[in-house]
């Protein structure tokens, strides 16, 4: 395996490429007990368009998300979670919409749990009875989320803010679009996306990285697979498609989530260098070391469940922040105002110094996290970037490339708001 | 692994010295009896604390404290453990080797904790009201939206009816009119008498020895007040009359939940037969109510129970189909009662005991996790060690599981179902 050394990090990281096409990443960490390991691929919930030996495929919504279900059924009546559980391990997996990953923590027994997620991921075995079975709890997930006002302000923000990219669609689908789910789907998909070569291993813990990959190598064998390929996406105007979206729900207090439209940042370093810019631009703005926050939160316009970030899906980007406010247009307003004063006067460079330090800071706390590193790690590396890196990076950030994020954030034509406001009594009547 | 010292009478400071971590944490605790007259109180007041000081006049000058230490953070801790509440400040920070050379981040953290402690902004010998008045917004914003979760509003409004009258029924956050009616000075006033007379928790996890530790809080602990800190004391837990309701409200999934109580509390020599028994019953997915009621009979999306220890007291939260509540309640206290007779496979025990101990291991594994065990332990008093706690919990029996769940008896359900 390869070695790379990060001494201002004091971590090492492992790569290589195995023979099946399956790239291996282990992070060795010594003295823990916790070990974590993801198997991840870069198909998520909006990648509902793709070619598979030559011929076009489309499936339904919320088909990758279903296929992380069904994943975990395996042949005759094994339960894997089951037997995970007994080795003291702990086994999940989660889709987003441009991911889908299958982990386990464990203490002991490294080796065991490794040699049963594989068995997971590569297990496909699907049956008319059994997907159809998973229709029910998946309207129960659905059902939560309707009752979940996080998640209901989210939804329809990415409604208001995309005309056509996937993302309008939520990661599960909806209760219509996975009826329409059958077995030889989720088996081309698991095809087309699931082949090692499409796939990422990371794993982070007290283990031997020669063994880690040594043994993913020898469960997969030499056979390298042609992975799907996926359609691009329907073109996306440049502006939102609705400013505002006001919906009701149980909340005690008005609920909102607004976005800035942005165009995807790209791959490689250069785009994660206008990532990361973006994110000190946001820090400026809006973080609670920011002048607007400050504002904001003496007039009672947004508390302490204000927040927000620079997000990238893949094939868009954009700025987000969300929280309780009684006048949610107003702190809209007041942001897009905000952007347009920094975009014309910019930030003193001692402020500029101070958030640089700060959000360098804060991830290399953040690296005392197994799974917030294991999954940056992966979500990097699928976009071609070595996430350790970071320091270097942050270091060749300067004033001027937030001028350009300011700038884009001061257009209100970019911008959408979504908003749950609480059911009042003539609502009911 | 623990250092314990006494830095003054009611005063400690215990250290856990760990080099793995890239960052440490500080938490400062007062403790508090966990009462209605000043649940309140105590959860405004860290809130009102991080507004501002003299050094610090704002919200913006303290976060630019805390970015020139490296994106270091300091927040509100507030948390119920029996009937105590502890109020008081969580300090993360990120460890002095990574800082630039010449840099320094520990040292002047707790300068920082200091100032915002014991010099925060005042007006005519109180709070600032403007600070008071925001922070109550806040804080009652927080308890209202307790009401987006359904599932702990439903859980909140069982234990609420069930304890009327013991401190559990008391939110964590204290009750939206009991914040409303807090004035600065009634909050000076309740700070000072804190800072005189509660004992007062520091835990640090980090690379730096314990000496180097009390010689920087130093400064800090000479300005409190010297005098007689007594603990509060824990309460046995004391019900209402048991009873069975519901609510309607505008929602698409009904919450079912049930209430149990046991003599066992986690000061009980049968503790931790107790904890193994919650998570077989219902502690996580390989329990009997996640394998039985959600994934055998697709009863509802979620299922699990939680072991109240401080108080003695088992819950369990359901979400599921409004027609499904008999059947879901049947089949929860079926599975109960298969745990009561002992039915509980070789398989079932062994993964029950894995699921906590392998829980117990990692959180040996992050700075917060640490804190918060061993202060917890601390302060209820069990003081038990984690390497003592997971040797239990391997000897642990099928007779004394067995014997746990029998102590257990249904003692109240609330159902929140749909329709207005």
């Amino acid at each position: 395996m390869e070695r790379h050394d990060y001494p201002a990090l004091a971590e090492k990281l492992y790569t290589a490429t195995l023979p099946s096409g399956l790239r291996v990443m282990v992070l060795p960490r010594k003295g823990f007990t916790k070990k974590l390991a993801y198997l991840v691929t870069d198909f998520g919930s909006v990648h509902t368009s793709f070619t598979l030996e030559g011929k076009e495929h489309t499936v339904p919504a919320g088909i990758a998300h279903y296929l992380e279900h069904k994943l975990f059924d395996m042949p005759g009546d094994r339960d894997i979670s089951e037997e995970f559980a007994s080795l003291g391990a702990i086994v999940n997996a989660f889709t987003s919409y441009d991911m889908t990953a299958y982990y386990f923590s464990c203490t002991e027994r490294f080796e065991d749990c490794l040699q049963l997620l594989l068995e997971l991921v590569y297990t496909p075995w699907f049956t008319e009875e059994s997907v159809l079975k998973e229709q029910g709890i998946i309207d129960q997930e659905i059902g939560m989320n309707l009752d979940a006002p996080d998640s209901v302000v989210f939804d329809e923000l990415m409604r208001a803010l995309f005309h056509a990219h996937p993302i309008r669609v939520p990661i599960l689908g909806t209760r219509e679009t996975i009826r329409e789910i059958t077995p030889q789907m989720l088996y081309d998909i698991h095809r087309a996306f699931y082949a090692p070569g499409n796939m990422l291993l990371c794993v982070t813990g007290d283990v031997d990285p020669e063994e880690v990959a040594a043994q993913a190598d020898r469960f997969l064998g030499q056979d390298r697979k042609e992975p799907g390929k996926k359609a691009p996406y329907p073109s996306e105007p440049d502006t939102r498609a609705r400013e505002l979206v006001r919906n009701t729900m149980e909340v005690a207090m008005p609920n909102f989530s607004m976005g800035i439209k942005f165009p995807f940042p790209g791959l490689g370093l250069d785009g994660i260098r206008r990532e990361m810019a973006a994110e000190i631009a946001t820090e400026a703005l809006f973080g609670e070391s920011s002048e607007l926050y400050l504002k904001l939160y003496d007039q009672g316009l947004i508390d302490s469940s204000f927040g927000g970030g620079f997000e990238t899906v893949d094939g868009c980007a954009m700025l987000l922040c969300s929280g309780d406010s009684n006048a949610p247009t107003a702190v809209r307003d007041a942001v897009i105002a905000q952007a347009g004063k920094l975009a014309r006067e910019g930030i003193p460079e001692e402020y500029f110094r101070r958030l640089l330090r700060s959000a360098m800071g804060r991830r290399i706390r953040g690296l005392d996290s197994f799974d917030s590193t294991v999954f940056r790690l992966c979500a990097y590396a699928m976009t071609d970037f070595p996430y350790l890196t970071f320091p270097e990076v942050f270091q060749s950030i300067t004033r001027e490339d937030l001028q350009p994020i300011f700038a884009r954030a001061s257009h209100p034509e970019h911008c959408a708001i979504s908003i749950i406001d609480p059911i009042t009594k003539e609502d009911n009547t | 692994m623990i250092e314990t010292i006494s830095l003054r009478p009611g005063i400690t400071l215990r250290c856990c010295r760990d080099g793995r971590f890239k960052q440490g944490c500080l938490t400062v605790q007062f403790l508090r009896p966990m009462g209605r007259e000043e649940a309140a109180l105590n959860a405004l007041l860290p809130a009102v604390l991080l507004r501002g000081s003299r050094k610090h006049p704002d919200l913006r000058s303290i976060t630019h404290a805390l970015d020139d230490l490296y994106g270091a953070s300091v927040s509100t801790l507030v948390r119920r453990i029996g009937d105590i509440q502890t109020v008081g400040l969580y300090c993360g920070f990120m460890e002095d080797r990574f800082a630039l050379p010449g840099d320094k981040v520990l040292e002047p953290m707790l300068a920082l904790l200091e100032e915002l402690l014991l010099d925060p902004a005042t007006i005519s010998g109180a709070f600032l009201p403007d600070f008071v008045e925001s922070e109550q917004r806040n804080l009652i914003a927080t308890v209202e939206s307790e009401l987006n979760n359904k599932q702990a509003y439903a859980m909140a409004r069982m234990v609420r009816t069930m304890c009327a009258g013991d401190s559990f029924a008391i939110p964590r956050l204290g009750e939206k009119e009991d914040i409303a009616a807090i004035t600065p000075m009634g909050l000076w006033q309740h700070y000072e008498n804190i800072l005189a007379t509660s004992p007062v928790e520091f835990f640090f996890v980090g690379s730096a020895e314990s000496s180097q530790v009390a010689a920087s809080l130093e400064s800090l602990v000479s300005r409190l007040p010297q005098g007689q800190r007594v603990r509060p004391e824990h309460i046995s837990l004391r019900t209402a009359a048991p009873s069975d309701f519901s609510e309607t409200m505008d929602i698409a999934q009904g919450k079912l939940c049930m209430g149990f109580i046991t003599p066992i509390t986690n000061r009980d020599p049968r503790f931790i037969p107790m904890q193994v028994l919650n998570t077989l019953f219902g502690g996580g997915m390989t329990s009997k109510l996640f394998q039985n009621v959600r994934e055998k009979l697709s009863l509802c999306y979620s299922v699990g129970s939680s072991y109240h220890g401080s108080k003695g007291l088992v819950t369990v939260a359901a979400g599921i189909d409004f027609d499904k509540e008999t059947a879901a309640r049947e089949e929860i206290l079926r599975q109960l009662a298969a745990c009561q007779e002992g039915h509980i496979s070789h398989t079932e025990l062994t993964a029950a005991r894995e699921a906590l101990l392998s829980a117990l291991r990692a959180s040996m594994d992050s700075p917060g996790a640490i804190e918060s065990y061993y202060s917890t332990a601390a302060i209820s008093g069990t003081g038990r060690s984690l390497d003592a706690y997971m040797a239990a919990v391997e000897a642990v029996t099928l007779e004394q599981v067995v014997e746990a769940a029998r102590s257990l008896q249904l003692h109240t359900v609330f159902f929140l179902k749909g329709g207005v």
